[in-house]
């Protein structure tokens, strides 16, 4: 069961730490890609917008240079005009202000006055570092009806032409700005200036606002002017090239909107390439510039860019996932390896939990009876170890146990376990201690691998009577508290586990009403200081010479021990029991008083003391005393003779019932069935040589005494000697 | 129990003080061993301070008059208390013994 859950514990384990591996992946991921995206995001708006500010800067930039030619032409052709006005009359003069039109401003090529009335119009011309003279009056070119000599007349103001070749003038691309000459409100001529767009190329294609920007130019009728493709130039208009083109819609849209004047961008794609076209268009000449950007061009960084970085997410991804999966694999081992032995060790650990959580600890544990007073407890070791102790009531007999296993840690606990679950089920049909011991001896001993014993104290105390039989496993001598406290004396029995078929013996005392027993393992004896002293027997008597109630008897104990440890380490487990007996307080037929004895002649003594208590109880004479404990003597030498074979341990047990009129004296044991009264008594008439040794023990109990009977009940002989004193 | 022997001409004395009580038997049976040994001589029980004798103590007192009888010794008991003289009658040991008191 708790193997079960343990097992389930650790699938379960490592399954939440895959889990875990997984989720940190995906959030991992997810926040990598949204990270990537936002910034990729807003990178491109940054670049677009970038790419746009570049483009229209250059346009705009591109334009003031133009202007600043067109400006300097159109001033200059505005500054000459008064002197035209002048000399209209005079053709000659007018050559001469050609001539100088042309020498003095650099940027204009050719200059003319074109008459309307007659046919004349001089012309000067930049011939290399020479003004040369011509006219334009010829019968093949017919000035007249040119676009630069009609064009300023009918809207009354200066006018660029559109760009043309000019074949004399070496094949350049020129441009003519035309102004009307006025003479009194009406026109008389016409003055031009040409001026060359060698420049406008140059200017316009040199400009490169990325690696690949394609720049161009177009005439207000949509006329290449500029274009990194020459062939088109001069040749074709952007209605033509957009024909051709893949994105001929946008393409048009494109020149349309240049020809409207209209400023813009706009997207189209050529030759399977994304293009980003800027437009604007030059005032007054109604030129119209565009700059065409790949969007790789723009975006072919930041694309390489996010190229990278997703590359490197998915090596971080990748090396996420490897580093979980050796951590996941490492921690899967390391539980593996940890848990077996975890498990093992938790599992015995539990099992003795539950062992010693079976054992009594209610207290008080009889609340219901007033005839005892009894409490126990167990103060654990850190390391595991076994002590036990146990007890119960059958039959109105307590049973008692306490157990001290050797050594520690798991074996010692699983080995108290079993003993104290033996106890619980030998006990269960077997009143005898030392049958009980046997039979847990014999049990622990078979199949003691390990070499292990425990000491152990078992007692089956008599409530009715106060009678107690117990055996001794090797255990401490318990302490007997009367009127003092004394060891109760034990047998030297061996521990269990030792060996088996050992045959454990018995002894019996009769407690009387207030009596208590204290039962303790080593842990209290011999708890030490930090001076390695131990606490002893002598402390533990001093804490038991006040009477209290047992638990509070306990406590008292233990507080003494954990005082006297200080600051030493509890090496060993703490564990007391403690049994007032309050029964038998008083019989029906007067006071009870015990005496128990050894099957020792050793102990005759002893009567005195009792026959103190039954004089001053009764108030009888020395004499009679004297008398009674010659008879009580004689008789308990008896069963100590013969009751038992030689060498065999036993108890003889006395009892005085103290009547009015009367003392009742019963004297009972377990030995061998034998009836002191069947013995042939003495012939006290006989002779020195005839006396025999022997019989006169009876022969003086018969003869105190007023009654004296045998019987043999339950296994014990009793004797019952009554004396009457009245 | 303590006991006490003295020899004095042909005789000897032992004094009994304390209980003679079955514990204490087998010694003072070894003690008065010299009186068994000595049996054709006077053997006297000075009981003046004893205060207790059990049937093992008469044992050790027949024991002893027994091997008087057998080597034709003699044994006194002298001065027993009243309780022990009790025993004595119930036991038919004033029977057997010479019990005399010295106190006058």
């Amino acid at each position: 069961m708790a193997k079960r859950t343990l097992l389930k514990k650790e699938s379960e384990s490592t399954r939440k730490a895959a889990l875990n591996g997984f989720l940190i992946v995906i959030v991992s991921m997810v926040t990598l890609e949204a990270t990537s995206l936002l910034q990729y995001y807003f990178s491109t708006k940054n670049i677009t917008a970038e790419a746009n500010r570049r483009a229209e800067g250059h346009l705009k930039a591109t334009e003031i240079q133009i202007l600043s030619v067109t400006d300097q032409v159109e001033t200059a052709v505005r500054n000459t005009i008064w002197s035209v006005q002048n000399q209209i009359g005079k053709p000659d003069s007018l050559a001469a202000i050609t001539a100088r039109m042309v020498s003095q401003n650099k940027v204009i090529y050719g200059s003319s006055v074109a008459l309307i009335d007659k046919n004349v119009a001089p012309y000067s011309f930049r011939s290399g570092d020479e003004v040369a003279q011509s006219t334009l009056a010829t019968d093949e070119y017919d000035y007249k009806s040119q676009e630069w000599f009609q064009k300023p007349l009918e809207i009354s103001g200066g006018y660029w032409s559109e760009p043309y070749y000019d074949e004399g003038g070496g094949g350049v691309i020129m441009t003519t700005y035309s102004v009307p000459v006025m003479i009194k409100g009406k026109p008389a001529a016409v003055f031009t200036a040409d001026v060359s767009l060698d420049w406008l190329t140059e200017l316009v294609g040199s400009v490169k606002v990325y690696p690949n920007t394609y720049n161009f130019m177009i005439s207000r009728t949509g006329r290449i002017m500029v274009s990194p493709a020459e062939t088109l130039v001069m040749r074709h208009s952007i209605q033509e090239v957009a024909q051709k083109t893949d994105g001929s819609e946008v393409f048009a849209e494109v020149g349309e909107s240049m020809l409207a004047g209209k400023p813009g961008n706009t997207q189209l794609k050529y030759n399977g390439k994304v293009l980003r076209v800027f437009f604007d268009t030059i005032s007054r000449t109604g030129w119209s510039m565009s700059i065409i950007i790949p969007e790789d061009d723009i975006y072919g960084e930041s694309k390489k860019m996010g190229f990278v970085v997703l590359l490197l997410q998915i090596l971080g991804v990748i090396l996420l996932i490897v580093i979980l999966y050796f951590t996941i694999k490492n921690q899967r081992d390391l539980n593996n390896a940890s848990e077996s032995k975890n498990r093992i060790e938790g599992e015995l650990q539990a099992a003795s939990d539950i062992q010693r959580s079976m054992l009594p600890k209610t207290f008080p544990p009889f609340p219901s009876r007033d005839d005892i007073d009894m409490s126990a407890a167990i103060v654990p070791a850190k390391e595991v170890g076994g002590d036990l102790y146990d007890f119960y009531i059958r039959d109105e007999k307590l049973f008692f146990c306490i157990g001290d296993v050797s050594g520690k840690g798991v074996p010692a606990s699983l080995f108290m376990a079993v003993t104290r679950s033996l106890f619980r089920s030998v006990s269960n049909h077997e009143h005898s201690p030392a049958k009980i011991v046997t039979t847990i001896n014999n049990t622990v001993s078979d199949s003691n691998d390990a070499s292990m014993f425990v000491t152990f104290f078992c007692g089956v105390l008599d409530m009715k009577t106060g009678h107690l039989v117990y055996s001794n496993a090797g255990h401490n001598a318990p302490f007997m508290l009367t009127d003092r406290i004394a060891e109760l004396p034990v047998d030297p029995n061996i521990p269990l586990g030792v060996l088996p078929g050992f045959k454990f013996s018995e002894q019996e005392v009769d407690i009387k009403y207030d009596d208590a027993i204290f039962l303790y393992t080593d842990g209290v004896s011999e708890a030490e200081n930090i001076n390695h002293e131990l606490f002893g027997e002598e402390r533990m008597i001093k804490v038991l010479h006040t009477r209290r109630p047992a638990a509070e008897q306990m406590e008292c104990i233990a507080d003494a021990v954990i005082k006297f440890r200080g600051e030493a380490a509890q090496s060993d487990d703490i564990t007391v029991l403690f049994i007032h007996y309050l029964g038998h307080k008083d019989t029906e037929d007067g006071k009870v008083l015990k005496m128990t004895f050894d099957n020792d002649i050793k102990q005759i003594p002893k009567l005195e003391g009792f026959m103190d208590e039954v004089q001053e109880a009764t108030g009888i004479d020395t004499s009679l005393t004297m008398s009674l404990n010659l008879a009580l003597e004689e008789a308990v030498t008896n069963v100590m003779m013969y009751a038992y074979p030689k060498g065999q341990h036993g108890n003889v047990n006395l009892k005085a019932i103290l009547k009015d009129g009367s003392i009742e004296f019963v004297l009972w044991d377990k030995g061998v069935p034998f009836d002191p009264t069947a013995a042939p008594e003495a012939d006290t008439t006989l002779g020195v040589e005839e006396r025999a040794i022997g019989g006169l023990g009876i022969h003086l109990v018969r003869n105190i005494m007023d009654t004296v009977s045998y019987e043999n009940k339950n296994g014990m002989n009793i004797l019952t000697m009554i004396k009457n004193t009245k | 129990m303590k006991v006490e022997i003295i020899e004095k001409d042909q005789t000897l004395v032992a004094k009994l003080a304390g209980r003679l009580d079955t514990a204490v038997s087998q010694e003072v049976s070894a003690q008065l061993q010299p009186l068994v040994d000595n049996a054709d001589k006077t053997l006297v029980l000075d009981c003046k301070d004893l205060e207790y004798i059990s049937s093992s103590g008469l044992r050790i007192f027949l024991t002893i008059r027994k091997a008087a009888a057998a080597k034709g010794g003699k044994v006194i008991v002298q001065d027993i208390s009243t309780e022990i003289r009790q025993v004595f009658m119930m036991t038919g040991f004033l029977n057997l013994f010479e019990v005399v008191s010295t106190a006058e």
